[in-house]
């Protein structure tokens, strides 16, 4: 996985997300091994995890964000949005978290960068 | 509190989930997990990609192994429980290898075992269920060593449809049986099993609407005698998927009070103080058994906050799903009022793309099943859980934004 840069990556505006929804952002515009779910909680705070459920291939970007978790749209498997731990089964192993900045509007992704 | 140890008899989700919510819920004695299986596995894959072979025994565990020591879980695997004794003061559990564990508070969280109907013939080694991880093994051997083997699948509901569609994958020719067409109207309404239904003939299932009435070893497979057929059809394998009964011969042994499962108040407790039952062998006192894997899971949760003295976790809607013919299916609440006085409201239409079907009782939901539409049904859940008042028609346009629909 690359480091993120000191400014880090704008990849959507604020408003592209939906409250309580997600974006996908692709791997080959974050320079990961895998996509990045952009992810907005209902208060609209914006939250970054890797992209595909850790349980079986699904994206987390489709998922419903609420309560600071999102549920992965196959089997419900919950990840924090924070952190990206683990807070539901079927899923076992714990997401990853990116740092990510909203500056006047606009998101700024560190992939790689663990969030504050 | 002045517990020391809580058993729970069971690996499935339901025992899992009540070992982790102890823990959560900080419980600081011993915790034992007794299993007949190695450890503890996720059984909804079983019909599907486990049967298919490309996730393997490790790969569905419900806990990854050091899950166990981190949680100061004992894992007892390959562990039959031959006896559970209640007393005033402790239980006593034995288990087949001679070993006893005495505990404070017992989980039953024994599941179900697959019916199997009185089909005469029906002992022969070439005829399934799915149930255990065994079971797909040896169903997924004969698919696999089998020139174009040849299924019959009895029972179109869940883990019919499911291994039905699987087999199909694995390259079987597959004739499906149910005597209702469609079958899972119950569960789903009349218009989505009709489709879900039609799914199988769509990808060269043949379905029939009939029962099997007898089965018999020939040299080659397997003789199936069909209702209303003249000859018998031969198969390599049958794969009988009617539906489960619970296991409840230690809490009967254990004088607990049994009808159609383990009977359970509100909060897990049998009609013995310290013997707790939940998931598939359980059922709470004047309602149907849930049978569903979310559920297990919350049934281990209450049955957690029980023993700790916590508020017990909000009871929800129920939620399903399944996963046939690359289509993901889910369901919430139910598709019928008690009285027959609902309305039905379709969103999106029914065919390839996503889309959804609410039951409403007025302008309450009570109800949804999508297809490859989960979070349609995230939001009909949280409607029926908050009672959300809601506009039909508003319901219905695919271009309303769910949420905001819930919001008010």
């Amino acid at each position: 996985m690359s480091t993120g840069s000191s400014t880090g990556i704008r990849v959507a505006s604020a408003d592209d997300i939906p409250e309580g929804e997600g974006i996908e952002i692709p791997r080959d515009v974050t320079g990961t091994d895998d996509d990045i779910a952009l992810l907005k909680d209902e208060d609209g705070s914006v939250y970054a995890l890797n992209n595909t459920c850790t349980h079986e291939v699904a994206s987390l970007a489709d998922g419903w964000v609420e309560g600071g978790k999102v549920e992965c749209p196959l089997h419900s498997s919950k990840f924090c949005l924070k952190t990206g731990a683990v807070e539901g089964l079927p899923a076992t192993k714990d997401s990853v978290a990116h740092r990510v900045e909203v500056r006047e509007g606009e998101v700024f992704l560190y992939p790689g960068e663990r969030p504050a | 509190m002045s517990h020391q140890r809580i058993a729970v008899v069971g690996g499935g989700i339901g025992g899992v989930a009540t070992v982790a919510a102890l823990r959560a819920g900080g419980y600081a004695g011993e915790v034992v997990l007794i299993d007949r299986a190695a450890f503890p596995y996720d059984r909804p894959p079983l019909s599907k990609d486990y049967l298919a072979g490309t996730r393997d025994l490790k790969q569905i565990a419900l806990q990854q192994p050091e899950w166990y020591a981190d949680q100061r879980v004992e894992l007892i695997g390959d562990a039959d429980v031959v006896a559970v004794e209640p007393a005033a003061d402790t239980v006593m559990i034995s288990l087949a290898d001679g070993q006893v564990i005495s505990a404070d508070h017992v989980v039953l969280a024994t599941g179900g075992r697959a019916v199997r109907p009185p089909i005469p013939g029906s002992g022969s080694a070439r005829v399934f269920v799915i149930r255990d991880a065994e079971d797909a093994d040896r169903l997924r051997a004969v698919l696999e060593t089998t020139d174009a083997p040849r299924l019959l699948v009895v029972g179109g509901g869940l883990v019919g449809a499911e291994t039905a569609s699987t087999a199909l994958g694995l390259g079987a020719s597959v004739v499906l049986v149910d005597p209702l067409d469609p079958p899972l109207a119950a569960a789903v309404g009349p218009t989505v099993a009709r489709f879900l239904h039609d799914q199988h003939a769509a990808h060269g299932i043949e379905t029939l609407a009939t029962v099997l009435e007898s089965v018999q070893e020939t040299p080659r497979g397997i003789a199936a005698q069909l209702r209303g057929e003249d000859q018998a059809r031969e198969f390599d394998a049958i794969v009988i998927g009617v539906g489960m009964s619970p296991r409840t011969e230690l809490a009967e042994a254990a004088g607990l009070e049994v009808d159609r499962g383990v009977l359970v108040d509100a909060g897990q407790t049998t009609s013995h103080p310290r013997v707790l039952a939940i998931g598939d062998c359980a059922r709470l006192r004047d309602h149907h058994r849930a049978e569903h894997w979310e559920a297990a899971q919350h049934d281990g949760q209450r049955a957690a906050a029980t023993i700790l003295g916590a508020a017990a976790p909000a009871r929800t809607a129920s939620w399903w799903w399944s996963d046939r013919h690359h289509r993901h299916v889910e369901g919430t609440g139910t598709m019928r009022a008690a009285d027959g006085t609902h309305t039905v409201v379709a969103r999106g239409e029914i065919g390839d793309g996503p889309f959804a079907v609410f039951t409403l009782r007025g302008d309450v939901v009570i109800g949804a099943v999508a297809v490859d539409d989960s979070n349609a049904v995230r939001a009909a859940r949280r409607m029926i859980d908050r009672g959300t008042v809601v506009d039909p028609e508003k319901l219905a346009d695919p271009q309303t934004d769910l949420r905001k629909l819930l919001r008010g």
